[in-house]
């Protein structure tokens, strides 16, 4: 049985408990949002678990495989953010950019074999992964957020409005963190040295920077909102160039080992 | 904030200038004893601008946000930069960003800064003038120590780090090695390829390579090791990889290429990461806690 001609069938119905549970949000019907999300959740979650155990290997070597891992931990970072902040709108976005991703893997599977190459087989490679895109989900819910004040807030904003954002990002922060170190620990395992400024590093060495730089410019001048909004907005991009943006940069062909095809 | 953006301005200014006359930062020339003096003279300017905070404006502004966020934009800035073009090691320029002045003198201004709020902190909180919880302030010191220690450590000992490529032939033992600029050096350390382990999977990509040596010291010990990818064997300071093989030959492969590496500095860097964990962790369960009312 391959557990991949299966995907669509567990995707839709964790699409459809998250939208369910986005309505129920925008109806201030919370205990049913709670629910019909954390039950969607569980459903993707299986999905994956079943994925890990006939693939016999943990499926974080693609890029298929590392946005499947997005697609459960958007709707999670949003259901925090629900649960702590209460904006009834989070769950709409979250479950929305899940969509995204989820029709990019239908369309574009790239879920192939069972085959590890010697250099994953360790134990840092699920913990590297998965602590990074729990991160980026993070990261992403905090980008909606400056995204939802600049575009739909009208009339200046208090900078007390940004503690939520400001929550994501030193939560995410925390994760690069760990996802940075583990894969300098691992490197050292693996390729004798923990920090090559190979492309990948170089761009995580930004993103970890300019998420600092957002952390250090709200402490010091909490009231310049706007310039903060847009950093994080920029910040997010860096992010993505360094996920996957990275495999379209003329610098950084033939010159990461961080390309597993 | 803007003195901040002229300061690191000026440095990159500087920065430019020293490129243009002495060409790209030597790096090599940082061995020990070198590393280890420029550290302490480093530690001894920062002990030095801290303490004269409160005679020169500048000194005090150092430890400040106004100083910390134009620096990382600058940081940032010529990050990007060094991730959009591409890396040679011999470049003069730009094209080798770890050797490039207005690079190393940004990312060595950080460090200045982070070992300024450290002291500053830690003398606050010695006088009784913290605003802070004590929680608040463990995990500033966890952050702020273990990036000095880790960037610091990493860059000046970079220099001690050997590193050599050895080819190991089946039956034969070998104590020769090719450093980085592919010349050969005798290591203290000899090494017996006993056999070389390939498995494949069913599509013919490789599952495992590895290999079984026989490690001879200087001393006259003999140690039996299978080095694998992902599992280095430790003996006497070095860590020896599993590198490479013949690949036109795969499983018939007759030679097995070991890569050897000391760092002597490894333990300090480590212990800098370790605090940089333990300070992730920190941010992670306190989060943006909110600056007490009466803080500036």
């Amino acid at each position: 049985m391959n557990a991949w001609d299966y995907f669509l069938y567990f995707a839709l119905s964790a699409l459809l408990l998250w939208l369910a549970g986005a309505f129920a949000a925008w109806r201030r019907r919370r205990a049913a949002a709670f629910w019909l999300t954390a039950l969607g959740l569980g459903v993707f979650l299986t999905y994956i678990l079943w994925l890990w155990a006939s693939l016999e290997r943990p499926p974080l070597r693609t890029m298929g495989e590392t946005r499947l891992w997005y697609s459960l931990f958007l709707p999670l970072a949003g259901l925090l953010v629900y649960v702590r902040w209460r904006y009834k709108w989070i769950l709409s976005f979250s479950t929305l950019m899940a969509t995204v991703f989820i029709a990019v893997n239908l369309l574009r599977p790239e879920i192939h074999t069972r085959a590890l190459m010697p250099a994953l087989q360790s134990p840092w490679f699920a913990p590297h992964v998965i602590v990074y895109m729990f991160a980026y989900a993070l990261l992403g819910a905090a980008m909606l957020m400056a995204l939802w004040l600049l575009a739909f807030r009208r009339g200046p904003i208090a900078d007390n409005e940004l503690e939520g954002a400001d929550n994501l990002v030193y939560s995410g922060q925390a994760f690069l963190t760990f996802g940075m170190l583990f894969g300098a620990l691992w490197a050292k395992e693996a390729w004798g040295h923990y920090w090559s400024w190979d492309p990948k590093e170089t761009w995580a060495a930004v993103t970890w920077l300019s998420y600092l730089t957002y952390i250090h410019l709200r402490l010091s001048r909490p009231r310049l909102v706007p310039p903060a909004l847009w950093l994080l907005l920029l910040s997010f991009v860096l992010l993505q160039i360094c996920w996957w943006g990275i495999n379209y940069l003329p610098s950084a062909q033939g010159a990461s080992v961080h390309t597993y095809g | 904030m803007l003195d901040g953006f002229l300061l690191v301005g000026g440095l990159v200014a500087v920065g430019l200038l020293l490129q243009w006359a002495v060409g790209p930062v030597a790096w090599d020339a940082f061995a020990f004893p070198v590393n280890a003096l420029v550290l302490t003279a480093f530690v001894a300017t920062i002990v030095t601008v801290h303490a004269l905070r409160r005679r020169v404006r500048l000194f005090h502004f150092l430890a400040t946000g106004g100083a910390a966020v134009p620096a990382l934009v600058a940081a940032v800035a010529l990050t990007i930069v060094m991730g959009l073009m591409r890396q040679d090691a011999h470049g003069t320029g730009m094209d080798h960003m770890t050797a490039f002045w207005p690079f190393v003198l940004v990312y060595a201004y950080v460090a200045l800064l982070l070992g300024l709020v450290v002291l500053r902190r830690l003398a606050d909180r010695l006088a009784g003038r913290s605003h802070h919880s004590r929680w608040q302030d463990v995990a500033f010191l966890l952050n702020h120590v273990g990036l000095f220690l880790t960037m610091t450590t990493a860059t000046l000992g970079n220099a001690d780090i050997q590193r050599y490529q050895m080819i190991t032939t089946l039956g034969q033992t070998e104590w020769r090695a090719l450093d980085d600029q592919r010349r050969v050096r005798e290591l203290p350390l000899a090494i017996r390829l006993e056999r070389f382990i390939m498995e494949a999977y069913a599509d013919g990509s490789p599952r495992r390579f590895a290999s079984e040596i026989q490690i001879l010291t200087r001393e006259g010990r003999a140690y039996a090791a299978t080095v694998d990818v992902n599992h280095p064997v430790k003996v006497a300071g070095w860590k020896i990889y599993q590198h490479g093989y013949d690949t036109q030959r795969g499983a018939e492969s007759e030679i097995s290429i070991l890569q050897l590496v000391r760092d002597p500095w490894l333990p300090a860097v480590y212990t800098g990461i370790g605090m940089m964990l333990a300070g992730a962790a920190c941010l992670f369960l306190f989060g943006a806690r909110r600056k007490e009312k009466n803080a500036v």
